[in-house]
């Protein structure tokens, strides 16, 4: 990213790219964006990260994070159903000025670190059950008919999932 | 400022999801500009979403993807970004939004309606009670999320000052009562109806219709 930001580095601009642009056009088609919106808006997402790379704050998030909520604003900015929407505005408006821990430099990557431990630690049916509830947004009762289980364990899956989230990575802090 | 109620665990991943109603983002998005825990929670689960991002396994990319990409790079230069300002008592999460005037609504009340849509029938607006005066007594036709911006207001479920995050819905009924000092300033998304209880609020409501 630094490369990216400084020197305007092409090859590194190309390494992401291969390596997030496919990754994002899966995640939006799993939100339910067709597969010919979810490319563009994949390209959009990447263009936007070569764009905002000196605007990019290690200290705040990882790559992958930051990646996300750029693709996140983008999509929600064009599946807007309204046209008074102003949602992607309020995220934007969210971005603090400047890193807010007092020792900087190691807040996003203990994160991840945590982030990456509750992940390893839960079982692949309750990711994908947190997954399709915040991520692409399914109703309870719709993950239970698409998954085939019943409506309880969604909820039980949820909740343990849940659980199991709040304990690794502490208060959120 | 010591926030002690905030949004829950779930509220505050469907934000950071992207997948929470508009109406009551603006909300949840006005107590986490307030709040560093949450803001901390957010940005775990945006984290969250990245490493999801990093194990997906990739989709098929059209044919000269890439070389698209990179003519367009420095075909056209980045918009600058937008420096929003709030208006006069408004949180700056509202200014992207039209704000309409404070309009009186009942003895010491106002109310000031912004026009924020909504995929649910959920509407944003701001409240302001005098210091010392209590609420009409109210239950809820919906869910009632509010953010506390200025001075205090107290219920059954405890004290809410600047920052604090209160979670109503059909549930609860309640009377919140606004504590001295200054006057109490809230942004509030509502759905459906305010119930107002008891002959103040029967009179009133035909009036205030929040």
């Amino acid at each position: 990213m630094r490369a990216i930001a400084i020197r305007q580095d092409r090859e590194a601009f190309k390494e992401l790219f291969a390596f997030y642009a496919p990754r994002i056009q899966a995640m939006l088609m799993k939100s339910g964006a067709a597969g010919e919106i979810a490319e563009d808006l994949a390209q959009e997402t990447l263009i936007a990260v070569w764009r905002k790379a000196g605007s990019y704050d290690p200290d705040r998030a990882t790559v992958s994070a930051w990646i996300f909520t750029i693709a996140r604003n983008l999509r929600i900015d064009r599946f807007r159903k309204d046209r008074r929407s102003q949602l992607h505005q309020v995220y934007e408006l969210l971005q603090p000025a400047e890193s807010e821990s007092p020792d900087g430099a190691h807040e996003a990557v203990e994160r991840e670190s945590r982030v990456r431990a509750a992940l390893d630690g839960l079982p692949a049916e309750q990711i994908r059950v947190v997954e399709l509830s915040f991520f692409e947004d399914i109703a309870h009762g719709e993950i239970a008919r698409r998954l085939g289980i019943p409506l309880g364990t969604v909820k039980s899956r949820l909740r343990l999932a849940m659980a199991r989230l709040r304990e690794f990575l502490g208060d959120g802090t | 400022m010591t926030i002690t109620h905030h949004p829950g665990d779930e509220i505050l991943a469907a934000f950071a999801s992207g997948t929470l109603d508009e109406a009551r983002s603006v909300v949840v998005a006005a107590h986490v500009s307030l709040c560093a825990h949450c803001r901390a929670t957010v940005a775990t689960f945006e984290q969250f979403a990245g490493a999801l991002v990093e194990r997906a396994s990739p989709a098929a990319l059209r044919p000269g993807a890439l070389d698209a990409a990179l003519s367009r790079i420095d075909a056209d230069a980045p918009a600058a970004p937008v420096a929003w300002e709030a208006e006069p008592d408004c949180p700056l999460v509202l200014a992207p939004y039209p704000v309409g005037k404070w309009r009186w609504i009942g003895p010491g009340l106002y109310w000031r309606g912004a026009d924020v849509p909504s995929g649910d029938g959920t509407r944003v607006f701001m409240l302001k009670a005098a210091a010392g005066s209590s609420m009409p007594h109210h239950g809820h036709s919906g869910i009632e999320w509010t953010c506390v911006l200025q001075g205090a207001f107290r219920h059954d479920l405890g004290r809410y000052g600047p920052g604090d995050f209160d979670e109503a819905d059909d549930s609860v009924d309640h009377t919140p009562f606004v504590e001295e000092g200054d006057p109490c300033i809230c942004l509030v998304a509502m759905q459906g109806n305010l119930q107002l209880r008891g002959l103040v609020g029967r009179l009133l409501q035909p009036f205030v219709r929040l």
